[in-house]
């Protein structure tokens, strides 16, 4: 009663005032708005904000007080205000053609942009459970394929812009960051990105990211364009009252799938099958009745192909435990995310400066990312004519990942595992002094041990700096010197204990510590850019408008690498450094190497843009790289590009017919991008060491050296010819937006390890000889679905379709069978004109065999029955051979899609943004490994419960018959996947105390809970990622493919965040 | 400033700087013997895989099987193609390395070393040459390192011209090369090897054709085998071990019975050969890592109850080689183990330390009683002495006559698991008949095809066939 008393009291006192003050800022940049209108609703009290957009009007009326405010070009809000003084935000329309984007070497006015360029605004990222910046734009553009190749935490992901233009050199796009052009790094041969130029950057320090897809836009980055280039823009400044901007961001993650393997009792009920149906068959007079002693005592020995442990069928199974190994290795795990930072300026000096700090868990045991960065932009403007900044982000991370991914890794050998342990040793079955259980595979390294056991620690150290003087000679006429500097120090310090890779515990007890091992490696990068350029933008009467720029840059790279690795063991567990090291029986004790390499690349450019009345458009640009990676008659190359725009809604007959259309222009681009991806050196014929050793009994090691390869002086760039036609529409008051692309990328002169004949010494040769052609269409929505009152909904939604395919291999255009691990002389992977590129070559299951097709004499191979699969005999000779491989899809998607809804009401926000593709398939590794079943020692994939048996002879069993003899073609249409997949990438539900801003003291105040990568939907049973990498699956580094043979699951996670700022 | 883009490599050398002081043409004629190292894989996987010696089980689909099962599609199969490789990537090494010495090797002022290295050159050109010939009949003849361009215009050549090549070679080798080395050159080419291999050569070369290209080609020089052959036996270089176990010891390699061999160091060079026909659930058997296997999972490389048999044909002699060569006492299968001594183990399965012999002074013995037997130079007398003294070694009794049969078979007893077994068969026109007969007498028809002539020679690497664009066909049957 009190308190309604003083409130009352308060109340009459206001009432009397009866006026309310305050200022109108633009909520995303916080910049005061002069010449808004402020209405008191329902009254004719009104007033507009001054040039500091300040405002104080006479209400006339009670608390809270009903206002409505407008401004051209923002949204009109209506409010309940409970105060006399409040600071009122406004979001700006949708029209944003008249915002500026960063281009390269510039910025231009988004109306008039003429390339094919995706922009992604980095509003909300800071609110998502991410740790790299490449996974705020998954699913977000048209064309631009983020894939999440690991879910390892802090693993770099592979960017694909409108599909891979390139057979053997690399894929990844040019990333600038603030107009620093960072060394481009190609996804290794196994698909992982280790030296990711993405590494320690932290997502909250991102304003906004640019890609630029076709070569018009591109072009001037030259011979790194061609597989597109990011541009990003890191958080500036702005003048005004400082700004104290606060996130948090914690949570908890699990795994997002687990692979579907037997479960234990599914395994026992399997196993003992096999091993009875084999027990039987081992000789006459053998029955399944017989227990594991009366066949031992025939046998003399335990031989577990044709015992089963009688342990399995009794009930509770004594003495021994039933484990999921896949649950006994994932967890749930914690997301922490913090940052503060701090923004502000006046006219002479603007500043940004972050700290972050990144502590996630991975959700395999034992893993674990952390990451520190820094950030200062500061730009000091030292006299009108003279502007001078610097760019700093100093960083560090540890990422414990141990080698989870991969042919014979943990996660391969977590599904793998025998399912049973005895009671003694549990978990640790087969490491330290628990001997291993008898039905288990000597072979697999018990996962959950090894996890617990081995070291694998990455650091990054890295420096980012810029430092750039921007000089203004006349109006309009700029020169500007930048000096850019990315310092990466990568260390890996790794130890893998014998107590859990040995599989014999006579010699783990014997002699611990001899077969450990360990290392200790690491990189040195760095690049140097010097980047120098004049710029002069003029408008003229009439509506002319011109801008040129020409530069010039300079880019050294300059690479050492060192590693240390033991050739004997560790004295002890207990110290994990190589001085702990021991001696082998050859008398080694470490191997060690470094290697230091150097690359330059010097370059001139220019452009120059005309507009009449932005109406219509023209630009033209030209760039000349030289490059030490390519032969000595092919140093220089030159890139040039031209485009067009016609904004036709500015024509008059357009203008007044059409009236539901705000903005239409149509816009025509060409131009010509290069790749350079291909390594250092390649143009040169150096020596490698291959050593050999004489002397006998006593001999000695002797250095011999020989030619590695044959050098190719004319090697130069792949180039690549974009052609883009499009358009971008704006209609329905604004609220419809639409961007359309058609485009047809011939990329030619492709690097590629030809084979030669191998008569010459050598079997393959680098050389400028392959082309292929990529086309497409790609579509942007974005629209104000629904606004009424309080409700607002947006959408947003881009499809791109892409398609590839090779159009010249080679002098003879032969066909090129790229072979794998274990594929024979049956090679999976083709490359052939006019295919797309990387079609699968299988042999395809077609069925079950029947009784009826072995009367009628169908192509099996050999051993083949009934109830064993019937494969496709595709050229009709009656066998199965190498020659009845087909043809069966190819790995890129068709297309791929991302989907944002976001609502508003009052102050919920909610979003939901999901994606997927369609159209690509996996052959997938992981899933040949472990579709084998018929084993009593290993678990295989759960498609095999629904097995063929007389007893259920059903002709649509997946795979066949379980412990079949017969032989199984190389590679065979069972191991290949759908890579469909759709998925609800994130849900975030938001709140933002509007209460607490009207006070003044918090400018912004916002809970939020989200949703991460919740819900997937895809058709891979052979693997836990569609989109997973992890091993060349080639085995060739002249045609790495990689692909998953064991991949981490990505991970679900759900976060509540806070964003406060001051 | 665009100087800048002529960066050359910091860590590796490169053509323009090598060969600008004596120790560049030591690495390099070193270069020349490292190819050596992939010899162990063609001689066991191709010579003894194909042979009756061994009645190998997959485990799936393994690189092997088609050797292993006379299967026509096996031209993709690594083994095969990594043969033709190493070889020309060998014979790339000294031709390099002699267009080196012919061009800047004024360097050298130790003149007699750099004769020597022209005859070490010479003799493993020849000897990679003699590999090519044996296991694909007609190959290009390259003698020079050439360009990429230029190989497309060199077709394989006639048998008899690589044989020409290969023999030319070896004989300004057996000019050149030294008979002995100081002991911290033991292993590379002397006179004894360069002899020991013409002799070979010229017994291969006078094979029967079976209507193919090579490697027989009736040449009948089995007096010049003879001579060559003689050339060793009378050098006095050589002897017989007293023990057949001593040969294969790791600690008396480059004994006095080693003409010729790989040599091999662990952490440097180590050999892999001892895993190659070993079950890798052995190793783990005897309690160390399976990372000693060949890496065919649970594939097992049985030796055939033909082989078996051999070795005791009456059932009441002990012959000492039986037992050392095989190992019975596995129970999962039988296997070669005469390479194996866990005690010396390198790092793992790849690197053991043990020298592959090439060549051994038992072989030049035996090889010359085939030559007499073939009517080569030398008396039935002599080559029954020969025999004999290898049956001695083994505790078996003395024959009283002999056979190209009974030879065949001593030879098989005495080289099992060495690799030589197919070769022997093909030299005495028995490759076809002898392996039917086994696949018959084994029961293993249903496993294994029947060889043909066309077995005799394996097919051209199938990736070759295709990039040579027509220059090259296909050895027939594939």
């Amino acid at each position: 009663a009190l308190l309604s008393i003083q409130s009352k009291a308060q109340q009459d006192h206001i009432n009397i005032q009866s006026i309310l003050k305050g200022n109108i800022v633009d909520s995303a940049s916080q910049v005061p708005l002069e010449g808004a209108l402020i209405n008191i609703e329902g009254t004719t009290n009104q007033t507009f904000t001054d040039n500091k957009g300040q405002f104080l009007i006479k209400t006339g009326q009670k608390l809270p007080y009903k206002v409505r405010v407008e401004l051209v070009g923002y949204t009109t809000k209506h409010l309940e205000i409970y105060d006399t003084s409040t600071t009122i935000t406004l979001q700006q329309k949708v029209d944003s053609s008249n915002d500026v984007v960063v281009i390269g070497y510039g910025t231009q006015k988004r109306k008039n942009l003429l390339g094919a360029q995706s922009t992604f605004d980095a509003k909300n990222i800071e609110e998502k459970p991410i740790s790299r910046v490449e996974q705020a734009l998954i699913g977000q553009l048209p064309g631009v394929q983020v894939r999440q190749q690991s879910g390892m935490p802090g693993a770099g992901l592979s960017i694909l812009v409108r599909g891979s233009g390139s057979l053997s050199a690399g894929t990844e796009p040019l990333y600038v960051i603030d107009g620093f052009p960072l060394d481009v790094v190609s996804q290794g041969t196994n698909g992982s990105i280790s030296n990711s130029p993405l590494n320690n950057l932290s997502p909250n320090d991102i304003e906004s990211i640019q890609v630029l897809k076709d070569a018009a836009a591109g072009a001037i980055y030259g011979s790194r364009a061609a597989n597109g280039v990011v541009l990003i823009t890191t958080k500036r400044g702005k003048s005004g009252k400082a700004q104290i901007s606060f996130n948090s961001n914690t949570g908890i993650s699990s795994v997002a799938k687990k692979l579907d393997v037997l479960s234990p009792e599914d395994w026992i009920k399997q196993a003992s099958a096999i091993a009875d149906s084999n027990w039987v068959n081992s000789a006459p007079g053998r029955s399944a009745s017989q227990t594991e002693a009366e066949r031992i005592a025939i046998l003399g020995t335990l031989n577990t192909s044709l015992v089963k442990d009688d342990r399995w069928a009794e009930p509770g199974h004594p003495g021994i435990q039933l484990v999921d190994w896949q649950n006994a290795i994932y967890r749930k795990a914690l997301f922490q995310n913090y940052s503060l930072s701090a923004s502000g300026g006046n006219d002479n000096v603007h500043y940004f400066i972050a700290g972050n700090y990144l502590n996630q868990d991975g959700t395999v045991i034992e893993t674990n990312y952390k990451s520190y960065s820094l950030r200062a932009n500061v730009e000091a403007n030292v006299s009108k004519k003279l502007k001078i900044g610097i760019n700093l982000a100093p960083s560090f991370s540890l990422n414990n990942a141990p080698p989870l991914e991969g042919k014979d890794n943990v996660l391969m050998h977590a599904a793998q595992y025998t399912p049973v342990v005895e009671d003694s040793a549990g978990l640790f079955t087969n490491a330290y002094s628990n001997d291993g259980y008898a039905w288990g595979s000597v072979k697999l390294i018990n996962p959950y041990a090894y996890l617990k056991t081995s070291t694998n620690l990455n650091k990054i150290t890295r420096n980012i700096a810029s430092f750039y003087t921007e000089y203004t000679i006349l109006p309009g006429l700029v020169a500007r010197s930048t000096i850019n500097y990315d310092g990466i120090n990568r260390t890996l310090k790794t130890y893998v204990s014998d107590q859990v890779v040995v599989g014999a515990l006579s010699a783990r007890s014997s002699q611990p510590g001899y077969y450990s091992s360990g290392g200790y490696s690491g990189a040195t990068i760095q690049n140097l850019v010097n980047e120098n350029t004049i710029n002069y933008n003029k408008s003229f009467n009439g509506g002319h408008a011109i801008s040129f720029i020409a530069g010039e840059s300079y880019n050294k790279v300059h690479a050492e690498t060192f590693g240390l690795s033991t050739l004997g063991g560790y004295a002890n567990d207990i110290v994990q450094t190589l001085n702990n090291a021991i001696v082998s029986a050859s008398g080694e004790t470490f191997s060690g190497s470094t290697t230091e390499s150097n690359s330059v690349l010097i370059s001139y450019y220019g452009r120059a843009q005309y507009s009449f009345n932005s109406k219509y458009l023209f630009s033209a640009s030209i760039r000349k790289d030289g490059s030490s990676r390519f032969g000595s008659n092919n140093k220089w190359g030159t890139f040039p590009s031209l485009s067009f725009g016609w904004r036709i809604s500015d024509e008059n007959f357009f203008k007044n017919n059409i009236h539901f259309i705000n903005d239409l222009k149509f816009r025509a681009s060409w131009g010509k991008a290069g790749n350079n991806s291909i390594g250092n050196y390649n143009n040169v014929e150096t020596y490698t060491s291959d050593p050999y050793s004489f002397g006998g009994n006593s001999s000695t090691a002797a250095p011999g050296m020989v030619v590695s390869g044959i050098a190719n002086p004319n090697l130069k760039w792949e180039t690549s010819n974009t052609y883009d036609l499009g358009f971008d529409l704006t209609a329905f008051s604004h609220r419809v937006n639409l961007t359309f692309d058609v485009y047809r990328k011939n990329s030619k002169d492709l690097l590629m390890n030809l084979p030669v004949l191998a008569a010459s010494g050598f079997s393959t040769s680098l050389q400028n000889i392959g082309s292929m052609q990529t086309q497409g269409l790609e579509i942007g929505l974005n629209t104000i679905t629904i606004k009424s009152g309080k409700f607002t909904w947006n959408t947003n939604a881009n499809i791109a379709f892409n398609g590839n395919k090779v159009t010249s291999l080679g002098p003879n255009q032969d066909r090129i069978e790229i072979s794998s691990a274990y594929s024979g002389s049956n090679a999976p992977y083709l490359l052939q004109v006019g295919k797309p590129i990387f079609s699968f070559l299988v042999t395809k299951m077609d069925g079950i065999l029947t009784q009826q097709d072995i009367d009628n004499k169908v192509a099996t191979t050999s051993k083949e029955t009934v109830g064993d699969p019937k494969y496709y005999d595709a050229n009709g000779d009656g066998k199965i051979t190498a020659d009845d491989r087909i043809i069966a899809g190819h790995p890129n998607p068709n297309y791929t899609w991302g989907l944002t809804n976001t609502f508003q009401y009052g102050e919920w926000d909610l979003s939901v943004q999901a994606y997927g593709q369609q159209g690509g398939k996996i052959l997938s590794y992981l899933g040949r490994a472990i579709d084998f079943p018929g084993s009593t020692t290993a678990n295989y994939l759960a498609v095999w419960k629904d097995a063929w048996s007389t007893s259920n002879p059903n002709y649509n069993a997946p795979r066949g018959k379980l412990n079949s003899s017969a032989s199984v073609p190389y590679v065979t249409s069972n191991w290949l996947y759908s890579s469909d997949f759709w998925r609800i990438q994130n849900v975030t539900l938001g709140y933002s105390f509007r209460k607490l801003i009207s006070t003044g003291v918090l400018k912004q105040a916002r809970a939020y809970v989200a949703l991460q990568n919740i819900f997937t939907k895809d058709h891979y049973d052979g693997g836990v990622n569609p989109e997973a990498q992890n091993t060349n699956n080639s085995g060739n580094s002249s045609y790495p493919l990689p692909g998953d043979y064991g991949a981490a699951p990505l991970s679900k996670t759900i976060t509540l965040g806070f964003n406060l700022t001051f | 400033c665009s100087k800048q883009l002529d960066q050359t490599p910091v860590s590796s050398t490169t053509t323009g700087n090598f060969y600008s002081n004596a120790n560049d043409f030591k690495q390099a004629v070193t270069g020349a013997y490292a190819q050596l190292n992939n010899f162990p894989e063609q001689a066991l996987w191709l010579g003894e895989m194909r042979s009756d010696n061994i009645n190998a089980v997959s485990d799936g689909n393994r690189d092997w099987d088609g050797i292993n099962n006379f299967s026509t599609s096996i031209g993709s199969t690594t083994f095969i193609s990594d043969a033709w490789q190493d070889n020309f990537n060998g014979i790339y090494n000294v031709n390099s390395v002699l267009e080196a010495l012919d061009e800047k090797g004024s360097i050298l002022t130790n003149t007699s070393l750099k004769t020597r290295y022209y005859g070490e050159l010479y003799f493993l050109r020849a000897f990679y040459y003699f590999q090519l010939v044996k296991e694909f009949g007609q190959v290009p003849i390259v003698t020079t390192p050439v360009t990429v361009s230029e190989i497309t215009q060199i077709p394989r050549s006639e048998v008899s011209d690589v044989y020409n090549l290969i023999v030319s070679d070896l004989k300004q080798a057996i000019n050149i090369l030294p008979a002995t080395y100081d002991a911290a050159d033991i292993g590379r080419a002397t006179l004894g090897a360069a002899n020991a291999l013409a002799g070979q050569v010229y017994l291969t070369k006078s094979g029967p054709t079976y209507d193919i290209n090579g490697p027989g080609i009736n040449a009948n020089q089995y007096d010049s085998a003879s001579y060559y052959f003689d050339q060793v036996i009378n050098s006095g270089t050589y002897s017989l071990q007293n023990n057949y176990t001593d040969i294969f010891s790791y600690t008396n390699e480059n004994n006095s019975e080693v003409i010729f061999d790989v040599q091999a160091k662990s952490g440097t060079n180590g050999s892999a050969f001892p895993s190659y026909l070993v079950p890798v659930a052995y190793w783990v058997s005897l309690g160390i890592s399976n990372s000693y296997g060949n890496g065919y999972g649970t594939s097992v490389f049985n030796i055939t109850n033909n082989l078996k048999t051999s070795y005791e044909p009456s059932g009441t002699v002990q012959d000492i080689r039986d037992t050392f060569n095989i190992n019975y006492t596995y129970k999962v299968s039988t296997f070669f183990k005469k390479y194996i001594n866990i005690n010396y183990k390198g790092s793992n399965g790849k690197d053991w330390p043990i020298n592959f012999i090439v060549l051994r002074y038992a072989d030049i013995l035996l090889m010359k009683a085939e030559s007499i037997l073939n009517g080569g130079t030398g008396s039935t007398a002599e080559a029954l002495g020969y025999v004999n003294q290898i049956r001695a070694r083994a505790g078996l009794s003395a024959l009283t006559s002999l056979t190209i049969s009974s030879l065949l078979e001593e030879r098989r007893r005495e080289f099992a698991g060495e690799g030589l077994r197919w070769n022997d068969l093909i030299r005495e026109g028995q490759a076809v008949t002898t392996i039917n007969s086994w696949i018959a007498s084994d029961g293993l028809s249903s496993q294994i095809s029947n060889a043909t002539n066309n077995s005799i020679l394996y097919p051209i690497p199938t990736a070759q066939i295709s990039t040579s664009n027509g220059l090259y066909t296909q050895n027939p049957g594939y």
